[in-house]
């Protein structure tokens, strides 16, 4: 593609009097950034390994921090728990998504109208979402005697149900879009070799759509990890339990919300701790992503 | 450090010259100000000439914790406002949401100037934050050092600015239709059999015997918190407790579980459906749906609404204890103020102003009354809330007051919704020992994570 | 399409699934706007139920929710609205801005920014909330109306890595044309590359715009607890406050926030849709 080649040469001409400008052009993201980021992210590491009440009253304690969210239950818990959700959505939510993108493709009449009910959800937000789920729950719960904020089982799978509801229209897009762009003569081919829908699917479709599917398969694994709101409202980490020690775990408590509520428990001590298990959970979002870029890179996906 | 000693030698300076005297402990922040804003007062919109120094660009920023008091402290805020010129702004933590708000505005630039410091526990937490309030105007209005908050170097964090009854609110009008008196209720037993006999004929009389108990967030504390209170109470009375014990018996849930299956199963409601709670039991009670409501003083100025003073009691919260027939209300409080240490020296002044004005001006104290009820300050108002009076009746009939031992509780909100939690399975059918475990494993491993 | 060959009876059976998915789709939102109009109780005991009779509660959510506690829904709407389109003019200004200087310059600085942009893609937002709350509280960034200025530093790794991805496709010619007509970098970025932005600020814009909108945790961190609300914090706000919980009115709170939303969508879905596919990078 021609796309690198321009950067590369770009003339001196037009250069020069463009880097003159860098306090119109890139200064003032510089600054927002530097404030909205930089700063931010540089502080939060730092007090990862210091003790305060609030972020300005921070003493300096060495790793203390990171060796108490390790021995934390809670955060164990919480990292278990996100983990297998983040499987169990990531599975059903492509395999769905896939499903009705290759439905919608097939030229059903009105599939426009189909792709617009399908992705509506992506617009509303999580805390939303998770009213509306939370009273559509207790609705049928209710009737059984129970509560979605009774039965872990039940929090988990409200928590995938939503998920699937929210997110099936956002990678059905990726997905439709990934279909639309093999070329219509490789299906041709295909058929004119005799090859049943199935084999189309499997050895044409499919190895065709990678690049869609990495991209969705890492977009759940990283939106599953990082949920925050709609575990909130949908069930604030309810139902608890107790260990033989003592230490109540919230079992439906996720990664990003264990971390919000250490940081602002009653518990002053725990606040380091808390950034601690920011930076740990930072890492671990890190590391996903970065595997994410260097797979996708150079594959053409878009549209 | 420089700068440190040249303020402390202006202070020292300013005391001897305005003559004023402060006791034993100079409170610095507040005369160092009288100076700075007599000057200014002329500057701003010259109502009326204020007698007593005000804290003229100084502003209170109060932090909430009582989400029913809202209104009437906006109210009250603006009518401050009106009267002196000095900004108050009201802030109401979300239920359940008070200490992660309190950790989030302590922060910020505009940090709350007046805050609640209610427990021992908070006091570790935030003591540090607290302005010495002994020798200040409005300390000086106590009538009692009863509800005052020390830190372990004797500073005082906080002062109480009420105190509050609380205890099962009846509807005697009710309970006369329902062939009963309060005199027929002196114990657990007779409370229970009354209330059995009222669930059975909820039909025919058309109202039931206990308000819903939603554990939702709006209501779980008043089990989790409120009536938790009966167990603890009489294991401290038992063990002497005069600090939080670092693990917990349990010696009496038995009579916790008396008392909630009562609660439960004379309500009009599927115990089961408590959990997700959305039920309003004030709304209930003011209907006449039910003649029991356990809550607190707090209660009379939404029901005084619906029904006359003659119609509400409050009855002891009785669940089967040796000797509860001596029982008067459970009384104390978690309402202390505490003022902001690292507040401007203005804005601490308008604070303090604002406080001595709430317990001392006519209408001040009156609002302090109708929303949190008897107040331990001299000038307190008159007190026309019908449980005060049940609380007092109580007191002079030689009963014993129930305190508020759960004031001790370590990180409270953590153990109260892990008792929550374990409440709502027991009501779904679950087991009570959960409700014994989160009660007293969850207290031990609170202590632990609060006191690592 | 070449749908012709396939069965009739395959065509109608994929309309079927997609007629009952369609349905399951709608249906919550639909059961939300039943149940805004109905009495308290009964949005739990009856959710499924029509509005009728007992538990019928005509506007009566709509206007208490409105009116709701001492902060009218009327003003979170406001700042809402306020923070989501500053935030994203903000944003696509300044982002495309520094991806044009990055792309044309190129020199070490610009390829260091460049890559911390990407960096800062993949950082959680609990790895710098506590301290950004701090951060924006001391240089007064707590207001609607300055908030944008932290959402403009946070969400400027995506925008920016979506730009970048787009200028460096663009065509040098029509540039050094511009330059040798004796038009300033500042007249050929606005009158020549703008222009040809178009689609891709189209895609951001709507990234960001359903990012912002319907963001809790930033704002809730962020903005002055005292002064300002944005739609979500006023829903999470209800539930927890005011003594008991009034779902009925949550529910007619809920379905205003949405209206707009569906609205906004239904008129705009065409560049939404194609926005999403074209952002799928995003990480």
């Amino acid at each position: 593609m021609k796309k690198n080649q321009s950067s590369n040469t770009n003339s001196t001409m037009i250069t020069r009097p463009i880097a003159r400008f860098f306090p119109v052009f890139l200064l003032p993201i510089t600054i927002a950034f530097l404030i909205g980021f930089v700063y931010p992210f540089i502080k939060g590491l730092y007090l990862s390994f210091c003790s305060f009440t609030t972020t300005s009253d921070a003493e300096f304690i060495g790793i203390g921090n990171y060796i108490k969210a390790f021995h934390d239950a809670t955060f164990v818990h919480a990292f278990g728990f996100t983990s297998l959700y983040t499987v169990v959505s990531l599975a059903l939510v492509n395999v769905l998504a896939f499903f009705l993108a290759f439905l919608l493709t097939q030229g059903i009449k009105g599939t426009n109208i189909f792709r617009t009910v399908f992705f509506m959800p992506n617009l509303i937000g999580g805390i939303v979402l998770g009213y509306i789920w939370s009273m559509i729950f207790d609705g049928i719960l209710s009737r059984y005697g129970t509560s979605i904020l009774l039965e872990t089982k039940y929090g988990f799978w409200g928590l995938i149900i939503l998920m699937c509801w929210q997110q099936i229209g956002y990678m059905m897009i990726i997905y439709i879009a990934g279909i639309q762009s093999i070329p219509e003569d490789m299906m041709e081919a295909a058929r004119i070799d005799g090859a049943s829908k199935m084999q189309t699917l499997f050895r044409v479709t499919l190895p065709n759509l990678m690049p869609s599917v990495t991209i969705c398969l890492f977009l759940s694994l990283t939106n599953g990890f990082k949920l925050f709101d709609q575990n909130l409202a949908l069930t604030g980490g309810q139902p608890f339990n107790w260990q033989a020690d003592g230490t109540v775990v919230k079992t439906t408590e996720m990664l990003a919300l264990n971390i919000f509520n250490t940081f602002y428990g009653q518990s002053s001590t725990a606040r380091g701790v808390a950034q601690a298990k920011a930076v740990l959970f930072f890492v671990l979002v890190a590391a996903i992503s970065l595997i994410q870029l260097s797979a996708t890179k150079n594959k053409e996906v878009q549209q | 450090m420089k700068k440190k000693l040249i303020s402390a030698l202006l202070c020292v300076s300013m005391v001897a010259a305005t003559l004023v005297g402060c006791g034993n402990t100079s409170d610095q922040g507040s005369t160092t100000e009288t100076t700075e804003t007599t000057e200014t007062t002329e500057a701003t919109d010259g109502g009326e000439e204020v007698a007593a120094p005000s804290a003229e660009g100084g502003s209170v920023y109060w932090l909430n914790f009582k989400p029913e008091a809202d209104e009437a402290l906006q109210q009250i805020a603006a009518d401050y406002t009106a009267e002196t010129g000095v900004e108050v702004k009201v802030v109401t933590a979300a239920s359940g949401n008070y200490e992660s708000t309190l950790t989030a505005e302590m922060d910020k630039s505009n940090a709350p100037t007046l805050f609640v410091v209610g427990n021992q526990a908070a006091v570790k937490t935030w003591g540090k934050y607290c302005l010495d309030l002994k020798g200040t105007d409005v300390y000086n209005e106590l009538t009692t050092d009863d509800f005052t908050l020390y830190d372990a170097d004797g500073k005082a964090c906080s002062i109480g600015y009420c105190y509050e009854s609380f205890g099962i609110i009846t509807n005697t009008k009710l309970l006369g239709e329902a062939g009963y008196s309060l005199d027929d209720i002196t114990d657990f037993d007779s409370l229970k059999a009354v209330a059995d006999d009222i669930h059975a004929r909820a039909d025919e009389l058309g109202f039931d015997a206990f308000t819903s108990s939603g554990m939702d967030d709006s209501s779980s504390w008043r089990f989790s918190g409120h009536l938790a209170n009966m167990p603890l109470y009489y294991e401290a009375k038992e063990d002497n407790w005069t600090e939080c014990p670092a693990e917990i018996k349990g010696t009496y849930l038995d009579l916790y579980k008396n008392i909630w299956d009562l609660y439960i199963t004379d309500s009009a409601v599927d115990p089961a459906t408590l959990a997700t709670g959305g039920y309003d039991a004030e709304a209930e009670f003011k209907d006449g749906k039910a003649v029991f409501f356990q809550n607190g003083t707090w209660e009379y100025g939404a029901l005084s609404e619906s029904w006359a003073d003659e119609d509400l009691a409050m009855i002891p919260i009785y669940c089967g204890a040796e000797g509860e027939e001596n029982a008067a209300l459970c009384s104390g409080t978690e309402n202390c103020w505490a003022v902001n240490v690292n507040a401007s020296e203005a804005d601490q002044k308008a604070t303090l102003d604002f406080m001595y004005w709430l317990v001392t001006s006519e209408k001040g104290t009156q609002m302090m009354m109708e929303q949190f009820g008897e107040i331990p300050y001299k000038n307190a108002a008159e007190n026309s809330n019908v449980f005060f009076q049940y609380a007092a009746k109580y007191i002079e009939e030689g009963k014993y007051t129930v305190e508020w031992t759960f004031n001790y509780t370590p990180n409270v909100n953590d153990w109260r919704a892990g008792l929550v939690a374990a409440m709502n399975q027991y009501d779904a059918g679950g087991s009570w020992d959960n409700v014994v475990t989160a009660f007293t494993a969850g207290w031990a491993q609170q202590y632990k994570a609060a006191n690592e | 399409m070449k749908s012709k060959k396939k069965t009739k009876a395959g065509l109608l059976s994929g309309m079927i699934v997609l007629i009952i998915c369609a349905v399951v789709w709608v249906l919550p939102i639909l059961l939300v706007f039943m149940n805004s109009f109905k009495q308290n109780t009964f949005v739990k005991t009856d959710t499924f139920g029509l509005p009728a009779g007992e538990s019928a509660a005509g506007l009566a959510n709509y206007i208490k929710g409105v009116t709701f506690g001492d902060y009218p829904f009327g003003k979170s709407v406001t700042y809402s609205v306020t923070i989501t389109i500053l935030s994203t003019i903000l944003i696509l200004l300044f982002a495309s801005m520094a991806a044009w200087y990055i792309v044309r310059v190129n020199n070490k600085f610009c390829k260091i920014m460049y890559y911390v942009f990407v960096f800062s893609m993949v950082v959680p937002f609990q790895m710098v909330m506590f301290t950004l709350a701090k951060t924006a509280d001391t240089l007064k960034l707590n207001t609607p109306f300055t908030i944008p200025i932290i959402y403009l530093g946070f969400g400027a790794g995506l925008a920016v890595f979506m730009f970048t991805g787009f200028i460096k496709g663009l065509p040098l010619e029509i540039e050094e044309a511009a330059a040798i007509d004796g038009c300033n970098p500042l007249a050929t970025f606005f009158m020549v590359v703008l222009p040809m932005l178009k689609p891709t600020m189209i895609s951001v814009g709507i990234l960001e715009i359903m990012w912002i909108w319907n963001d809790y945790l930033l704002p809730y961190l962020v903005l002055d607890r005292t002064e300002y609300m944005t739609i979500p914090i006023h829903i999470q706000y209800l539930q927890g406050s005011y003594g008991t919980v009034d779902l009925g009115a949550i529910m007619a709170l809920i379905t205003l926030s949405i209206i707009p939303v569906i609205i906004f969508y239904l008129t705009c879905q065409k560049y939404i849709i194609k926005g999403v596919a074209a952002g799928a990078v995003k990480g």
